[in-house]
């Protein structure tokens, strides 16, 4: 901090870079660092591989992981594929925001709340099986994790469509997807064969990384395995955290130890994927241009069907939380609550103050976190923003308990504990990387032509940036703010310890809340918590229409 | 297969403790002027209190307080509302770690178990400062031992007790006219209505304390259970692994699954999936029932021969920044005024840890007998809890039997 900062001039090569990432790297270098040196401590990996509970905990949290990963891409690629460029695929990105806003552990509640035996579907067969009480049927909690794999499945497809929805919005790829698919036609070939064999081949390296953080998030999801899966054996996360959340120290270390686990897991899975990847490519390639032109595949005619369902879950879903959240007495097998009572909502109307603080804090951090990734994506080369990749999505992959001890230690060691500083830096830190994330595709997809143009006709490159470059890209920065506005608002556990729970969020009166128990406040303060992420979602989506009217580029 | 570290020191700390200075109670408790300097130094301060904050009831009381002791005291009380307590052991010995050994985020916290023993291991704790508050006086130690023994881990005045626990069943009385007051009952009820009890799966808390009360409950004596687990406990706990071999196919999901807490049970009943629950609080019924949660029809019972009790307490953080407003604040906690009002069952319902037939009449007054729906129509003995090196025994054996 010694010498001025000479004046930032964004020039694609410089030192310049060495801002965003510094500030962005520092803080979470020293996070990691304390958070590892927690996990490697030998007498924590000793009492965690001999703990039998590890085993049975491990190849469950693999299984689900995989599964959730698995199917959550091949309902994407096959969704996509047969519904792209219709009037259908226009409308499901519209709704993808107000769905990714829907919060991962509300979803499970309404989910459950539809499945489990006392649920919404086994009451409608009640009369007709003869059922007084719910049936002993494993719907939720099944030990196979497939209602957990069901929820995360419903969370990630979503997840997975806004990423390709992404890729595919910027203006350059829109048009040449468009080519090659006319082309690709014009010889004969089904629409379908054309995104298998060349549409697909393109774009899913770039989902690698949206990829990595659905299986990571499958791996080591605890809220939705808490009410969805199975507990004897619970998944390798769950019990991780358990552990994290102990009064005794050296249990909190065998938590460590696990997270750490999960980690290497996350980065092992990684890894076989890529080299699956390497290996299929020559048969693959084969296959791409053996030249025969097939039928398209009947099960095309099923996409709409499934999406309907899709959507209907999702409505039933949020219907469901509104209903119980005054149904505070509805025993099986009735359909109408016994008791009724708006208590829920009077104590979250108690709680309504903190959603401003909510929202500026979010604000604040979004904002944060855009600035960062805008100023990365502008500064840094590209060999570094390649190599340096692995540390920007350690946010993303780490469990967040992990993150959030190494980040308290820092905010700790520099007095920012309790304070409002303090908390904007935690949000910001876990902010930045999704908004990267969200804007990379956009970014780098920005045609080239346009500075050489810009500069040609004797622009600067501040005028370039602020005329030309970012009002083009305000769409896919809204929408990165939106995302790292949702992140935010997400936050329990680092707003709890680094704000040393001082600074009340609604995700804190939400969870502290529900650690009762009560289903009524659960589904009132998961609709209040969907409300913020949906605002902001809604928000990037109105800029992003604007702007396609303006320009003139979309429907 | 070495007890856990943090029962090692508990066990050492058992055999120590016949050496440990006797805390003195009257030391500061007869000393008018050291209080009324406490209390000038506890005006204008800011009182950051770390509760658990999953009970708006509990929130609803948290702010009478606050109110109560703003105007009387001058103090300002912050409830830092919590999902979990141990958030607060792991705060405080951050902070430790990091060498912020005086203004600590957290003036006072509600505790009790292993995250006292946790803090007091440790040195997270201020004091001893209990046994020296004007109200300790009024404390029921000689008829509720638990205030100051917690979890069989002595307090020595490192916590002061604010309220009681009980070990409680409830059910709805249409679906259990009758009920079971005793293991061998609660047996044939489940006989007659298999999959509808379960106990949550240990180490939870509630899980732990069920295996315990069957432990006590089966025992042909009860002594060995009140002294160190000896080396080769097998034959002493046969019958409680028998009475589980018998019980658990009658559980829901034949006991190849558990709930993962007592508050989910609670909701499984309301939703009729089971037809009896658990508790450590004798009134959590009556407080559903008033919030409109469950079924008027619920009633609680205790098992005839006695169910484990114990207390849950305040503490102060050995790094605390208003250290006399916390003393101050858990005075007032303890006074009769407050400790009427938390045990009613219109505010909160949590039973005093005051000795109510010794105090002057206009404060035993207080004390309204208000009776709701749901609460238990006939009060057990309390049975203490065994010595707590049981604990790491039969949740070992139990992870070993039923756990994967």
């Amino acid at each position: 901090m010694g010498a001025p900062p000479r004046p930032v001039t964004l020039r694609p090569i410089g030192r310049a870079w060495w801002w965003p990432a510094g500030l962005f790297a520092l803080p979470l270098l020293a996070a990691l660092a304390l958070a590892l040196g927690a996990a490697l401590d030998a007498a924590a990996w000793r009492s965690l591989l001999a703990d039998p509970a590890l085993w049975p905990a491990l190849s469950l949290g693999l299984w689900v992981g995989a599964a959730a990963t698995g199917v959550s891409l091949a309902l994407t690629l096959w969704i996509v594929t047969h519904l792209h460029g219709t009037p259908a695929w226009v409308r499901l990105e519209r709704w993808l925001g107000a769905l990714l806003a829907v919060p991962h552990a509300a979803f499970a509640v309404g989910l459950a709340l539809l499945l489990m035996p006392s649920g919404l579907l086994l009451r409608l067969i009640a009369p007709w099986a003869g059922w007084e009480s719910p049936p002993a049927l494993a719907t939720v909690q099944d030990p196979f994790g497939l209602a957990l794999i069901a929820g995360l499945v419903g969370k990630e497809v979503p997840f997975l469509l806004w990423n390709v929805a992404a890729q595919l919005r910027p203006v350059a790829q829109a048009t040449q997807l468009r080519q090659q698919l006319q082309a690709g036609q014009a010889m004969g070939y089904p629409a379908a064969s054309v995104w298998w064999r060349v549409l697909w081949p393109q774009l899913l390296p770039r989902l690698a990384l949206p990829l990595l953080a659905v299986w990571a998030y499958g791996l080591s999801v605890v809220d939705m395995a808490l009410v969805l899966g199975p507990t004897r054996p619970p998944t390798l996360a769950q019990l991780a955290w358990s552990w994290l959340l102990d009064a005794d120290a050296a249990v909190n270390a065998q938590g460590a130890a696990a997270s750490l686990l999960v980690t290497l897991l996350v980065a092992a899975g990684a890894l076989v994927a890529l080299l699956l990847a390497r290996l299929l490519r020559a048969p693959l390639r084969a296959r791409q241009v053996r030249g025969d032109r097939p039928a398209t595949a009947r099960t095309a005619a099923f996409v709409r069907p499934l999406l309907g369902g899709g959507a209907l879950v999702y409505a039933i879903v949020l219907a469901l939380l509104a209903f119980v959240s005054v149904a505070s007495v509805w025993s099986f097998p009735a359909l109408w609550p016994q008791r009724a009572s708006f208590e829920a909502w009077s104590t979250v109307g108690g709680s309504l103050p903190v959603l401003g603080d909510t929202a500026l804090l979010a604000l604040a951090a979004s904002f944060t976190g855009v600035v960062l990734a805008v100023a990365w994506m502008e500064t840094t080369p590209p060999a570094w923003d390649r190599r340096a990749a692995p540390l920007v999505f350690a946010p993303m992959l780490i469990p967040g308990v992990l993150l959030v001890a190494g980040l308290y230690q820092v905010a700790l060691h520099l007095r920012l504990d309790g304070s409002l500083a303090g908390l904007w830096l935690a949000h910001s830190l876990f902010s930045a990387p999704y908004a990267l994330v969200a804007l990379a595709p956009a970014y780098r997809g920005f045609d080239a032509r346009y500075e050489q143009t810009a500069r040609a006709l004797g622009r600067s490159r501040a005028a370039f940036l602020l005329r030309i470059k970012w009002p083009m890209l305000l769409a896919p920065i809204a929408s990165a703010a939106a995302v790292g506005f949702a992140v935010s608002v997400a936050q329990y556990l680092s707003t709890q310890f680094v704000g040393a729970g001082r600074h009340a969020t609604v995700t804190t009166e939400a969870l502290t809340l529900a650690s009762g128990g009560q289903r009524t406040l659960m589904a009132a303060f998961a609709l209040l918590q969907a409300l913020l992420p949906a605002l902001a979602f809604g928000g990037a989506w109105w800029v992003a229409r604007r702007q396609a009217r303006r320009l003139g580029t979309e429907a | 297969m070495t007890p856990s570290p943090i029962r090692r020191r508990l066990l050492a700390a058992g055999a120590l403790a016949p050496w440990l200075p006797a805390w003195t109670s009257a030391n500061a408790a007869a000393d008018p002027a050291a209080w009324a300097a406490t209390l000038r130094a506890a005006r204008g301060q800011t009182v950051y209190f770390n509760a658990w904050a999953g009970s708006e009831r509990v929130n609803a009381y948290l702010q009478w307080v606050a109110g109560e002791v703003a105007t009387r005291h001058g103090i300002k009380l912050e409830h830092v509302k919590l999902g979990d307590t141990a958030e607060l052991v792991k705060r405080v010995r951050a902070e430790k770690q990091a060498g912020r050994n005086q203004d600590g985020s957290a003036d006072m916290g509600w505790i009790n178990g292993e995250n006292f023993l946790a803090m007091k291991r440790e040195g997270l704790l201020f004091g001893p400062f209990a046994e020296s508050l004007p109200n300790f006086a009024l404390v029921d130690v000689a008829g509720k031992p638990t205030t100051r023994i917690d979890f069989s881990e002595p307090v020595e005045g490192f916590e002061a007790a604010w309220g009681m626990a009980q070990f409680t069943f409830y059910g709805d009385g249409k679906r259990v006219p009758r009920p079971p007051k005793s293991l061998a009952e609660l047996l044939d009820f489940a006989k007659q209505n298999p999959g509808r009890f379960s106990y949550p799966k240990p180490p939870n808390f509630h899980g732990t304390t069920f295996l315990k009360q069957v432990l006590i409950e089966t025992a042909p004596d009860r002594k060995p259970f009140y002294a160190p687990a000896p080396a080769d406990p097998g034959a002493l706990l046969a019958p409680l692994w028998r009475t589980l071999d018998a019980l658990h196919p009658l559980l829901w999901r034949q006991g190849k699954q558990f709930p993962a807490s007592n508050t989910v049970m609670r909701q499984m009943l309301a939703d009729g999936e089971l037809f009896i629950t658990l508790t450590f609080n004798p009134n959590e019924a009556a407080n559903e029932i008033a919030a409109k949660r469950l079924p008027e029809s619920v009633v609680s019972w205790q098992h005839a021969g006695g169910t484990i009790g114990n207390t849950h307490f305040l503490a102060i953080p050995f790094n605390a920044r208003a250290k006399e407003g916390a003393q101050v604040v858990i005075d007032f906690l303890q006074s009769p005024l407050a400790q009427a009002r938390k045990a009613d069952i219109r505010h909160w319902g949590d039973p005093t840890v005051l000795a109510v037939d010794k105090l002057p009449a206009a404060d035993k007054a207080l004390f309204t007998q208000a009776t709701a729906p749901g609460t238990v129509a006939q009060a057990a003995p309390v049975l203490p809890e065994p010595h707590a090196s049981w604990v790491e025994v039969i949740e070992r054996e139990w992870a070993r039997r039923h756990g994967q």
